[in-house]
């Protein structure tokens, strides 16, 4: 599992010291750099653009936002506060902490024995419980939310609530058990053999030895699951609709244009607003998050 | 124990529960009329209407009903759409709905024949109310299906032209126009391009276009969707047909499919303040006569007019005609409190004083002879004018189907594909979409 | 038969001495840790999917009870649904241009990030921030800055005098727009492939310029193959995301058509001209608009049978997803 430093100096990956005469090598060097930051430029404008622009237009009055303009006339922060105190949005936002946080704690909790027992225990139909995983992780929901919905709704009357989708969290996440699999594989047998032979049972190796060693991994996944409970559309598009005071932010803010009949200008404004949380807490989680996607896809 | 054998098991298990699920999951629960409509009680009702001025006019009625019944509370839900209606319907429960009403006729076959809404004709019996005495046939008929009278209308919507005066004026436009093709000549003369796009706009005919749709417009070529053993009829319908035909001459004439469609993308939302009529981006438009209402309220500068919207030359004689609709008010299968809902639902539909005030308030056509005769109703001539587009016997609704309004999403489409010359066949078009419609008919089924 | 072990900590352990006790006791720690798995996936997994199945042959509107109807709904699907196929090509276009562009375009930003020697962990971060923006918030900025008449960037295009498309509201570039959106988003593709670009051994691209080879030459023979299972991982799983594509383009298509879904109105699946129809937005017209929960289902199974088979793709050629120790 390679980390990457930022800063690190990898330039010249498929660069090597070579070529003939001195003079035309700088004049390569230079067009080189010149092309490379070029083009690091434009793609970087590419990145970055649509959110300045998105924030110009989230300070624009009401009468300015159907216009052309690109530069707003006068700054109207107070959009931000108006957009806020939008009738909702607070409980989007309450109900949206909820969901992810509970949903991430309960995801670990009934993941990471799972993921244990799958790296650790040798049993037969192991292989075969790992295909079930990787089959569930693969799965649009679109495919069991007819019978669920149904089973939710008219079985449990639970419709219009959050708990369809928290509750099937305390039984396993398949993506949690997969990452959480692949790292903890890579956990030497000694530490556990080691705990076993001090008189700890399987559990308490886990927790006692094992856990401790595997805070990256188990951070990574916690902050995928959050992000991904954040971010979730189709699950409280299906489940809370007929709820308004259940909505989460995804939600909300897909409701909110047409339910409150806002011009783009406030649009934008809740945009930033539902961005702005998961942006932040990346700056300040940023290797957890990169050790994590590289714990996905080095693999193989 | 072996593992053949213990897997078998497991899997009989697991069927057993599967199949115990699944059909449990199947019969819904059922309400009843029960209860004590005096017992003190509190009734859920779920309603679409969603802005401002409008959740205050219900709130107000609201009001009005628990001071003359102060053992019912009753809680309101705003801004409910269909699917949500349909989903809560269907799931049940003690957070289900009691009372329910929609903006659209379209549902009512549906929620008759599958006994989402109880039959109301009991109900106004044990009352004492005479349907065919108290609302007219029109309005009665657009909330029963196949003879189930499971929703009463609760105020009525009218469509007719909106046109801004001062335009008008500048234009040298003396009256509103009365047949199309006075209309087609005043849109023209309306617009005013500027560049690639438009500095004003006549009429915004694109059937992405707010309330520009093919069967508002079909209304007033006399168009029919259905024969009486319920067979799609539009292929060989000549008033759809020639809707459609004269919508393309309009876009056409207007400056072309590709300039009005980028020009709609600069509009604000339909009942927002930026509604393209309430900020002069466009001179006339199809609309209903909760409009005027919402203009008085805003701050738009626009001095409008209304008018019936215009009919065939052909049909010269009809004018004063136009689409009629309405809101319907129910009460949902699975309620518990069904008789503490009728109760609500009764001086929702039929209390003169209340009709009345509700209208008045939200712009909305009464709904009731004695309301629609009473000398309390709005005298705004705006207003004036969409009850008597409302009591023209010429004025049509879109017929009630089995599965809702999908055949009009069907006839949307071809509109679409008609419009912007993706489809130049158009009967080619109207024969598959009655195809199409009869076939979604039968699935439903 | 046990016998009592004083452990190192002075509390005493049973150990279980003979074989099948051991056996027993492991298999009922293993049942106790997989338990809530198990329980889960029969409950959210299994069940569903056969309840899926049996409904797919019913005719069920979820007020009265299922009737059963066999084939109608298979028919009505593939024969009688006008949605269904334009869904199924819109489907393959996305799987064959997003996938590639995204996979050939995470390629490129990222060998350029690792090209750059001050400064590449800020572009770094900033290339990647775009992948974390919540779906529905991307997705209505794109449908803002690409609105066809008040958006900046034909405002821009108009001012340097190019021709400005319809994008979102253009059935033709429609899906260019969603391409575009997902481009924005490749920073997780990025961070993947760095890491495997990293990992290339550098005496090897020695070795090969000292054999003559130019800078292609040196991505052709070395770079590509050690990174070859990586950008098949990507390609893979990119298809399996594109399957469950949903909330991208129905929010586009929502607010680009600006139909406000208002009481009484109705919803037109796949703005523009149902050029942004995908499969898992058809579960969701047929089940929960249309109530027509036997189609629903079908559509469902065929959504899961393609899910299986690229799951099963991946098993056979991502050696190291299943794994041993």
């Amino acid at each position: 599992m390679a980390t990457i430093a930022p800063g690190a100096t990898a330039g010249d990956v498929t660069e090597a010291p070579s070529a003939p005469g001195p003079g035309s090598v700088r004049r390569r060097e230079i067009l080189e750099w010149i092309g490379v930051h070029t083009l690091a430029v434009t793609a970087l404008l590419f990145f970055v653009l649509p959110f300045v622009f998105v924030l110009l237009t989230s300070v624009m009055s009401d009468q300015q936002t159907l216009t052309t303009d690109l530069w707003p006339r006068t700054w109207e922060w107070h959009n931000f506060v108006d957009v806020w105190h939008t009738a909702g949005f607070a409980t989007w936002w309450r109900n949206t902490i909820v969901y992810a946080t509970a949903g991430t704690l309960l995801t670990l909790v009934s993941s990471i024995p799972v993921a244990y027992a799958l790296a650790h225990f040798r049993f037969r139909g192991r292989n075969l419980a790992m295909m079930v995983v990787v089959a569930t992780m693969m799965l649009p929901p679109q495919v069991v939310i007819v019978p669920m919905y149904l089973f939710w709704a008219k079985q449990l009357h639970l419709s219009g609530t959050l708990w369809p989708l928290i509750i099937p969290l305390a039984f396993g996440d398949a993506f949690s058990i997969f990452l959480l699999r692949q790292f903890l594989l890579t956990v030497p047998k000694e530490y556990v053999e080691a705990a076993k032979v001090d008189g700890c049972g399987d559990l308490r190796a886990l927790i006692r030895v094992v856990l401790p060693m595997s805070r990256p991994a188990i951070a990574a996944v916690a902050l995928f699951q959050f992000f991904y409970l954040w971010n979730d559309y189709f699950g409280p598009q299906i489940y809370t609709s007929e709820n308004p005071a259940a909505w989460t932010l995804s939600y909300g803010l897909g409701s909110f244009k047409s339910a409150h009949h806002t011009d783009w200008n406030l649009t934008m404004a809740a945009t930033l607003l539902v961005m702005a949380p998961v942006i932040v807490v990346f700056f300040l989680a940023q290797k957890a998050f990169i050790e994590g996607v590289t714990l996905t896809g080095v693999k193989g | 124990m072996s593992a053949a054998r213990h897997h078998r098991r497991l899997a009989a298990a697991s069927a057993a529960v599967v199949l115990a699920l699944t059909a449990s999951a199947c019969t819904g629960s059922s309400g009843g009329a029960s209860d004590d409509p005096n017992a003190k009680t509190t009734i859920t009702f779920w309603h679409g209407w969603s802005a401002p001025s409008e959740i205050k006019a219900i709130d107000e009625n609201i009001k009005a009903f628990e001071k003359k019944h102060s053992n019912i509370t009753v809680k309101a839900v705003s801004n409910i759409t269909d699917d949500k209606i349909n989903q809560a319907l269907r799931a049940g429960g003690p957070k289900a709905p009691d009372v329910v009403s929609s903006f659209t006729t379209d549902n009512v076959g549906e929620f008759c024949t599958s006994g989402a809404f109880v039959d109301l004709a009991p109900f106004m019996k044990k009352s004492g109310i005479d349907p065919a005495q108290t609302f007219p046939s029109a309005q009665l008929d657009y909330t029963q299906f196949e003879g189930n009278q499971c929703s009463l209308p609760l105020l009525s919507d009218a469509y007719g032209l909106y046109y801004n005066k001062k335009m008008f004026a500048a234009a040298g436009i003396s009256a509103p126009p009365k047949t199309l093709s006075e209309f087609d000549a005043d849109a023209v003369k309306l617009t005013k391009s500027s560049g690639d796009s438009y500095a004003q706009l006549g009429f915004m005919p694109d059937y992405h276009g707010y309330e520009s749709t093919i069967t508002h417009f079909a209304s007033q070529f006399d168009a029919t969707y259905f024969d009486d053993n319920g067979k799609s009829t539009v292929a060989d319908d000549p008033g759809l047909t020639a809707a459609y035909v004269w919508q393309k001459g309009l876009v056409d004439k207007l400056g072309g499919y590709r300039k009005l469609e980028k020009y709609r993308t600069t509009f604000g939302d339909e009942f927002g303040d930026k509604n393209p009529f309430m900020t002069g981006q466009v001179a006339m438009a199809i609309d209903g006569e909760w409009r005027g209402g919402m203009i008085d309220a805003s701050s738009s500068p626009v001095d409008y007019g209304v008018a019936p919207f215009p009919v065939p030359d052909d049909r010269a004689a009809e004018y004063g005609k136009g689409y009629t609709s309405g809101t319907i008010v129910g009460i949902a299968h699975t309620s518990q409190k069904q008789n503490a809902a009728w109760e609500f639902v009764k001086f929702l539909t039929t209390d003169t004083d209340a009709v009345v005030s509700f209208s008045n308030a939200i712009h909305n056509v009464p709904s009731t002879k004695a309301a629609l005769a009473s000398d309390k109703v709005d005298p705004n001539p705006a207003f004036q004018t969409f009850l008597k587009i409302a009591q023209n016997p010429h004025s049509s609704t879109t017929p009630a189907s089995p599965n809702g309004g999908a055949y009009q999403l069907t006839l949307q489409n071809v509109g679409y594909a008609y419009e912007s010359g993706k489809n130049t066949d158009l009967s080619g078009a109207l024969e598959k979409a009655a195809k199409q419609i009869d076939t979604d008919v039968a699935q439903a089924q | 038969m046990t016998q009592a072990v004083t452990g190192t900590r002075g509390r005493s352990v049973q150990r279980p001495r003979t074989r099948a006790a051991r056996r027993r006791r492991d298999r009922l720690r293993n049942l106790g840790f997989l338990s809530p798995w198990l329980a889960g996936t029969g409950l959210f997994f299994l069940y569903p999917l056969l309840a899926t199945g049996y409904f797919s042959f019913t005719h069920y509107d979820g007020f009265t009870t299922p009737r059963w109807t066999g084939l109608r709904n298979w028919v009505f699907v593939t024969h009688d649904y006008p949605f269904f196929w334009p869904a199924m090509r819109n489907t393959l276009w996305l799987v064959l241009v997003v996938v590639t562009l995204r996979v050939v375009f995470g390629l490129a930003v990222a060998m350029l990030v690792l090209r750059l020697k001050r400064g590449g962990g800020l572009v770094r971060t900033l290339y990647y921030a775009p992948y974390l923006a919540p779906p529905v918030a991307a997705t209505i900025a794109f449908v803002f800055l690409l609105n066809p008449g008040t958006g900046p960037v034909n405002v821009v295009l108009g001012h340097l005098g190019l021709p400005q498309p319809g994008w979102f509201n253009d059935p033709t570039w429609s899906k260019p727009s969603l391409t575009l959106l997902a481009l924005w988003g490749v920073g997780d593709l990025m961070v993947i492939f760095m890491a495997s670009l990293l990992n290339v051994p550098r005496e090897q691209y020695e070795a090969a310029s000292l054999d003559g080879a130019g800078a292609l030459g040196r991505f052709r023979f070395v770079t590509v193959p050690h990174i070859r299972p990586i950008l098949v991982f990507a390609a893979i799983t990119g298809v399996i995301e594109t399957m469950q594509y949903y909330t991208q383009p129905l929010i586009a298509g929502q607010v680009a058509s600006g139909q406000i879904g208002g009481s009484g109105q109705q919803t037109e699946p796949g703005y523009p001209d149902g050029s942004t129809l995908t499969l898992p937005q058809l579960v969701y017209n047929l089940g929960f608009q249309r109530f027509d929960i036997g189609a629903a289902c079908v559509i469902a199974l065929v959504l899961f049978a393609f899910s299986m088979l690229f799951a099963a793709v991946l098993l056979r050629r991502g050696t190291g997803l299943l794994g041993e120790d």
